[in-house]
């Protein structure tokens, strides 16, 4: 029997978070650009709040049905709002609500999946069964529904965030149901039962970190179902009409007849915003299921 | 079949059903809006409808529908008449019933609605297999990304521009309607041909819309297959990648996606009520759109639930197809 | 493999085939209602008419019948089969005899003597009688389900034929406005005559849509209907002919084209594209741009603004006068002193004078009404039109309001809620506007465009009302009558027809009761009403704004002799729609495109 030799053991030099983060980005290009197009908009909103006069996304405020120029960069539409405004306060009106309605659609998701999938039996039968007989229901039928009868007072930012919530949560409460199934029954959750670590404990210590990158493509989606309903009632003429939401841009130049008038940057740009809102939490969520599946994550 | 879940599955059936039919009944009802005055309420506006007495006629109406009863009492009443698959009459198309208005309206919608749904599922989910495919060269992978942006592009927007360019501009297609000005529905080659043309356009903005969904359940489909064994295994068995897409990888992507489509018809509806609009096709999605903005409940009801069992059956049949084509899955 | 291949070819050819097959469902045996023919002639398209229209969706299908209610309207073709004793022509100031040769009142407006044109006829064949005008009469003073039923119990004592073709009606009160409110079709209003014989055998008749089957006196016939068209052709034994009331019709068919929902963009493309001959009316915009598009298409006014004719129905900010605090007066004057009219027109009509401070249109003769001396004095008493920020800050802060931190108007914590109940089709442009006005002006204003908004303005409830005054067509009465008391519904029940401002007066009660049993040309009558106007405008009962144009495109490329400002034709508007719309298709001549 011979001993080898080793070298002294080397500090590895392990890069650090934001440079791993970077180079997963460069292979993962989808998430990438989705990452990209995701931040210029936010960055679009912030500065814009600052530099740009928030009132003129309210009728009446400027010269009508201009053209873009240099005074107005995306023009004045029909009732004399200035679009670079309403775009700006457009956009993070949609934010609030994606993000409200998304993440209370995501709470939900988690909290009824863990229940389900933790304590099992008849908490179990009761939500999966539930979740599976609302599926077949066209909930985007209801919703528009719901929407129209409405008192139109009442229909605001927040209560648009709320209706699309109301028949949203099915989705991530299945997939988290499956995914604490899985883990309940692998080794380190046993492990970890033996060691006395209490039921909470397990939850909050072990199955949650792992459950993140599913939590997060579980709220990008949320979100951009939620944005893509709010913007469907808008379309239709179901939201709050005095908003610069993006659907209202929408709606109100269809009702004119923008097109044939000619003022195609009327529709046109909201429509150009919402490809982009759309677009990018797509790609952000192709991108995240891949991290969430660790077989396919491309290791460098 | 055996009974046992043949009963199982007709069991959750009623209670989507039951379900559905109860969430959409309460909602209209939560406005004080009503049909028959709404209705009225134009006759008078664009007509010169002058009767004083209008609320007297309503409130005999009101009686005979039943609408001044207590809300559980007309819940009771509503369940019952669902069972004996009677959805009532229109309160806003007085006297036309609901079951008339939904067969008046379903020819117009159906083959739209059925065809590019289908369609839609078939290049949505091979464009986001390919995209999935290591394999598959770059260019190809490309395709699914601007699809998935076009999900954003508001169907009312492809609309009004593919009428805009295509029918108005380029005079390609017609603008509008479901056949020509002029001409009576018979079976004759020629009104087919024109009914097929006038369905083109609206095909089109509806399935733009639409592919990007699956192609994103697709990919994210693809991906977790990917890293299966049974994929690896056919590559160290040296299949031609042809046939791993084919047979190994396709085959079993799809399968899940197969419940999806079921539920996509559901979903068409309500892009149809934007795309029905801007065409001027007569089918469901106008139907709906205009029972919701009068809150003729009764027509409301009726095309939720409908939808709902189309959907619910559609579901449960592919259920029991499901073992047929994938000899894994065995009822449990 | 090859069951999962089949499966998949199986679905794709099941929807392949389901396809035409359910595309053809339209061919098998009609769904109620529907009306479809075997076969239709061959009318050349030079000799069609076709209009779009998509107002309402509610039209039953396959009711052609007047009395089939609710759900009956004349707009979408039906005038065509259905005619009155009398037209009017607004635009002379005339009538038009139609059933009837003449209609005579006696000296004090207590009885009227129609005499009918003797060779009117149903389309069945038999002559039309003072039997049939009876029944028509008499079936609206019994039935309430039908439209006119008020009109008659108030006015109709009797009605009595003394021979076929007279009829004698006998009022209980005066009725000097009965003959041309009730009797005579224009616009939106009067009655047409039904044939006796069909009506009264039904059961019900306000429960049968009558079809192809019901006789009728008009000069075309319903050939086939359908969600998505409507074709009338012209049947050659219309007894107009042979009396020489009317030249042979050179439409010989009329379809309907159904336009749902469409944009304005694409019902514009498809006038432009010489599909249509003439669609719903355009806002002035759209309108300019067709006419730019297709040197075919002309309007009421030619190729200038404003485009259109001046309609019945000016636009008010209604307001329920009983309920606080807009049953202050004075609140009411601050509201109206934030309009600013001329903004209005020179943001929506480029510039053309159509905002209004009367609750009538100016058609000939009531221009001629707010042109007299009295009328204008009253005028310059209250001066309505003004637009003043600082006289309705003045107003706001005597009646005890002090600006909050937004800027609006408040006492005790609370805004005056000043949302305006719109309808999007018709006030999508200038809603939005006066909600700003106001919002500027301290009010808290928003715009409703629901669904609700109709049911709002019926129940009184708070905010106000974007409606028309849809009742004087020649002197003000029918107008200023909508704000006579005894209307005025309590709160907590519903306006009926349109009297939402629950106004309450007894002198201005005075003034109409006095006026009604005379004469429209009685001097008395005329100094009444113009005291009452001033009334309307001291108390601000509501705000006037816009009178309401009807801007239809007409396309000359296959038809002409349109009615418009220039070519007076039969005198009547412009509206295929309207009940005068018969007289309007009826009337156009070939222009000889192929």
């Amino acid at each position: 029997m011979t001993t080898v030799a080793m070298s002294p053991q080397q500090a590895i030099e392990q890069p650090n978070g934001l440079v791993l983060l970077l180079r997963y980005l460069r292979r993962n290009k989808g998430l990438a650009v989705g990452l990209a197009i995701f931040l210029a908009l936010v960055l679009f909103t912030v500065i814009g709040s600052f530099t740009v006069d928030l009132k003129h996304a309210y009728p009446l405020s400027v010269g009508l049905k201009k053209p873009p120029s240099w005074q107005y960069p995306f023009g004045t539409d029909f009732f004399g709002r200035d679009l670079l405004a309403a775009m700006v306060v457009g956009l993070w009106q949609t934010a609030v609500i994606g993000i409200l309605a998304g993440g209370l659609g995501t709470l939900i998701g988690v909290i009824l999946g863990f229940i389900a999938a933790y304590f099992g039996g008849f908490a179990d039968a009761t939500i999966r069964t539930v979740c599976q007989i609302l599926t077949p229901i066209p909930v985007l039928l209801i919703q528009v529904v719901i929407a129209s009868s409405l008192d139109k007072r009442d229909v605001t930012i927040f209560t648009m965030a709320f209706i699309v919530v109301l028949l949203a949560w099915m989705g991530p409460t299945l997939v988290i149901r499956s995914q604490v199934l899985t883990m309940k029954e692998r080794q380190f959750v046993s492990v970890a039962k033996l060691s006395g670590v209490s039921d909470f404990g397990i939850i909050f210590k072990e199955i949650l970190p792992n459950l993140l990158p599913f939590i997060a493509a579980a709220f990008v989606s949320q979100v951009f179902l939620a944005v893509f309903a709010a913007f469907y009632l808008a379309v239709l003429g179901l939201g709050p009409l005095r908003e610069p939401l993006l659907g209202n841009i929408i709606w109100a130049a269809t009702g004119q007849g923008a097109f044939f008038n000619g003022w195609w940057w009327w529709p046109i740009e909201p429509s150009i915003g919402m490809i982009l809102i759309l677009g990018s939490l797509a790609l952000i969520n192709m991108g995240l299921d891949e991290l969430a599946n660790p077989r396919v994550r491309r290791t460098e | 079949m055996r009974p046992r879940l043949l009963i199982k599955r007709l069991l959750f059936l009623v209670l989507v059903i039951w379900a559905a039919s109860t969430i959409v009944f309460f909602i209209p009802r939560l406005s004080s809006r009503n049909a028959l005055r709404e209705r009225f309420a134009e006759l008078a506006r664009t007509g010169g409808f002058s009767s004083t007495d209008m609320e007297k006629i309503i409130a005999s109406m009101q009686k005979q529908f039943g609408l001044d009863q207590p809300l559980l009492q007309q819940y009771w009443q509503y369940l019952n008449n669902l069972v004996h698959l009677d959805f009532g009459v229109s309160l806003y198309k007085y006297p036309a019933t609901v079951t008339e208005l939904i067969a008046q309206a379903l020819p117009w919608s159906i083959s739209l609605l059925l065809v590019t749904t289908i369609l839609s599922f078939v290049i949505g989910n091979l464009l986001g297999a390919i995209a999935a495919w290591p394999r598959s060269p770059r260019w190809m992978r490309g395709i699914a990304t601007p699809f998935v942006l076009l999900t954003g592009v508001p169907p009312v927007i492809m609309g009004v521009l593919l009428l805009f360019f295509i029918g108005f501009r380029l005079k390609l297609l017609p603008l509008g309607g479901s056949y020509s000005v002029g001409l009576i529905p018979d079976w004759s080659w020629p009104f087919f041909l024109d009914l097929m043309a006038h369905q083109i356009l609206p095909a089109l903005a509806l399935i733009f819309g639409s592919v990007g969904g699956w192609v994103l359940s697709m990919r994210g489909m693809g991906i977790t297959i990917q890293g299966e064994d049974y994929v690896n295994f056919a590559e160290h068995k040296g299949l031609t990648p042809g046939r791993i897409f084919r047979d190994y990888y396709l085959r079993n992507t799809l399968l899940p996606q197969v419940t999806g489509l079921a539920l996509a018809l559901g979903t068409v509806v309500t892009s149809a009520i934007i795309v029905e609009g801007l065409f001027a096709l007569p089918g469901i999605g106008s139907l709906i759109n205009v029972a919701i903005r009068a809150n003729d409940f009764p027509t409301i009801y009726g095309i939720v639930i409908f939808i709902t069992i189309a959907v619910a059956v559609l579901m449960a049949i592919l259920e029991f197809v499901y073992p047929l084509i994938d000899p894994r899955v065995k009822n449990e | 493999m090859l069951k999962f291949k089949l499966a998949v070819a199986a679905i794709i050819a099941a929807a392949a085939l389901a396809a035409p097959t359910v595309g053809y469902a339209q061919a098998t045996p009609p769904t109620t209602g529907e009306i479809k023919p075997a076969s239709l002639a061959d009318v050349p398209r030079n000799q069609t008419l076709v209009v779009g229209w998509g107002v309402s969706g509610g039209e039953p299908i396959g009711d052609t019948n007047p009395w089939a209610l609710p759900g009956y309207t004349h707009q979408a073709g039906n005038v065509l089969m259905w005619e009155p004793l009398m037209y009017f022509a607004i635009f002379k100031n005339e009538y038009i005899p139609w059933l009837a040769d003449s209609m005579d009142y006696n000296a004090d407006f207590t009885s009227l003597t129609i005499k009918l044109n003797k060779d009117a006829a149903w389309s069945d064949g038999t002559p039309v009688t003072s039997a049939d005008v009876a029944y028509t009469f008499e079936q609206q003073l019994a039935n309430d389900k039908l439209p006119y039923h008020a009109n008659f119990v108030q006015f109709m004592d009797s009605v009595t034929t003394p021979d076929p073709l007279t009829a004698i009606v006998k009022f209980k009160t005066p009725a000097p406005r009965f003959k041309f409110e009730v009797l005579s079709l224009k616009f939106d209003t009067g009655i047409p005559i039904v044939q006796k014989a069909w009506e009264s055998k039904q059961k019900d008749y306000t429960a049968v849509a009558g079809g192809t089957e019901i006789p009728h006196s008009g000069p075309y016939n319903i050939v086939a209907w359908n969600n998505v068209q409507k074709i009338y052709d012209l049947r050659p034994d219309w007894w107009a002919i042979k009396a020489g009331r009317h030249a042979v019709p050179a439409v010989k068919r009329v379809i309907v084209v159904n336009t749902l929902d469409q944009t304005v963009d694409t019902v514009a493309q498809r006038l432009v594209t010489n599909e249509f001959d003439s669609s719903t009316d355009m806002r002035a915009q759209i309108i300019g741009n067709i006419l730019d598009q297709n040197k075919d298409v002309s309007s009421w006014t030619g190729n200038e603004s404003p485009y259109g004719y001046l309609d019945w129905w000016p636009n008010s900010l209604w307001m329920n006068t009983q309920l606080a605090p807009y049953n202050d007066p004075n609140i009411r004057k601050a509201m109206s002193l934030a309009i600013d009219r001329d903004k209005i027109n020179e943001v929506l009509y480029d510039g053309a004078k159509i905002a209004s401070i009367y609750p009538f249109p100016l058609y000939p003769n009531l221009q001629k009404f707010a042109d007299s001396p009295e009328v204008k004095a009253e005028e310059a008493k209250y001066n309505p039109g003004e637009f003043n920020l600082d006289k309705s800050a003045a107003l706001m802060t005597a009646a005890g309001y002090a600006k909050n931190g937004d800027g609006l108007w408040a006492k005790d914590g609370k805004t005056i809620n000043a949302v305006i109940q719109a309808f999007p089709s018709i006030h999508g442009d200038i809603a939005p506007i006066l909600a700003e006005m106001l919002h500027t002006a301290g009010f808290d204003s928003d715009v409703n465009f629901g669904t609700d908004a109709y049911q709002n303005m019926a129940d009184g409830k708070p905010g106000l009302y974007l409606f028309g005054h849809g009742a004087s067509l020649f002197d003000p009465f029918e107008a200023l009558n909508l704000f006579h008391g005894k209307y005025s519904a309590q709160i907590g029940t519903t306006a009926g027809n349109s009297r939402f401002s629950r106004y309450k007066n007894a002198e201005f009660d005075a003034l109409l009761d006095d006026a009604s049993p005379r004469a429209s040309d009685d001097p008395k009558f005329q100094s009444d009403l113009a005291q009452a106007l001033g009334i309307y405008w001291r108390d601000t009962i509501d705000i006037p704004v816009i009178q309401w144009l009807h801007r239809i495109p007409y396309n000359n490329h296959y038809w002409k002799n349109w009615p418009s400002s220039t070519n007076l034709a039969d005198g009547t508007n412009g509206a295929f729609w309207a009940q005068t719309g018969m007289l309007v298709m009826t009337g156009l001549q070939p222009s000889g495109a192929q």
